[in-house]
């Protein structure tokens, strides 16, 4: 049993899974509010979100404030 | 170590403070916003690209509180994304972070990543209001920014592994980041756009930025801080409960 345990923790005792978890998290977060210009929304809308930005909009002035670069 | 307890810590402080960090720039930061958008406006009035009427500033007055409700809940949203990496930071450096207390070592390493991975770039690159940037250029810049953070970061990473591995002292380790750094700050290519809105109205914006940017960070180190040391998530679960 502490052998099966071993295998998803890494050697400080952090489980791998957790790390992954907040690693995807930070890497989605920041490229949402620094990064995105309509990407995500245009899965789902299509080209008009490219148009419409409704993320970048709702992003645009902590993007600023937070120093990323935007328009 | 309790995950779930571990991951909840990080992901309320995160949001905390990214929270406050939004709130804060509603004081400090939107007036400047508001006044960089004005003369946006004004170029659009004088192109022929909007008319000045009522029509207008209804619209816009949508727009802008639209705008504004998203520096809270964008705020949220960043502020768990850098939280989350400050946890992940957090816990595999615990052990050899100084100061007795989590609160303490919460704090110095808040400290050291507002340095390396917000403020060192922040000179290089610092943040501009609306109406200053050419659209072309905002993928450029994008790339421009995020890679000097990258690099600040991983050399700060790097230096310090080096530095326990040479088994040196820890100033040689500050010493050498600080030498790579100074490098890549002259090598890497300056902003390429002109600032174009009154260098008064870009000043005050960027120090009110900066100011707003740190409270974010100094509210992380010690949210974070305080909730480990309350609930000790690092701590083994009795054998009895697994
Ligand atoms: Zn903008």
């Amino acid at each position: 049993m502490s052998q099966s345990r071993q295998i998803n923790v890494s050697k400080n005792g952090v489980p791998v899974i957790a790390i992954m978890a907040l690693a995807i998290i930070f890497v989605a977060g920041l490229f949402v509010v620094g990064f995105d210009q309509g990407h995500i929304f245009s899965l789902v809308y299509g080209e008009e979100a490219f148009q419409d930005l409704y993320i970048h909009e709702l992003t645009h002035d902590m993007r600023h404030a937070a120093g990323f670069p935007c328009h | 170590m309790k995950t779930f307890l571990f991951i909840v810590i990080v992901i309320v402080s995160g949001a905390a403070a990214g929270i406050i960090h939004g709130g804060m720039n509603l004081v400090f930061v939107e007036p400047s916003l508001d006044q960089a958008i004005g003369i946006e406006n004004q170029h659009l009035f004088a192109t022929g690209e909007a008319e000045d009427n009522s029509e207008f500033w209804v619209e816009y007055d949508d727009y802008r509180t639209w705008q504004k409700t998203g520096q809270v809940i964008a705020g949220g949203i960043l502020g768990v994304s850098i939280g989350s990496l400050f946890g992940i930071i957090f816990t595999f450096s615990r052990n050899t972070l100084p100061g007795k207390t989590d609160l303490k070592k919460a704090l110095i390493l808040a400290g050291i990543m507002w340095l390396v991975v917000y403020f060192i770039p922040f000179l290089k690159y610092p943040a501009n209001p609306p109406t200053v940037g050419d659209p072309e250029t905002v993928v450029l810049r994008g790339i421009l920014y995020l890679s000097f953070i990258a690099i600040s970061g991983f050399g700060a990473l790097g230096f310090y592994k080096l530095s326990k591995k040479l088994k040196t002292k820890k100033f040689i380790a500050v010493a050498g980041y600080a030498a790579f750094i100074g490098i890549m700050f002259t090598v890497m290519p300056e902003n390429p756009d002109n600032i174009t809105a009154p260098m008064d109205l870009v000043d005050h914006f960027r120090t009110m930025s900066a100011f707003t940017v740190s409270i974010y960070w100094l509210s992380l180190g010690l949210i974070l801080g305080s909730l480990w040391s309350h609930y000790k998530p690092h701590k083994e679960i009795p054998p009895s409960f697994n």
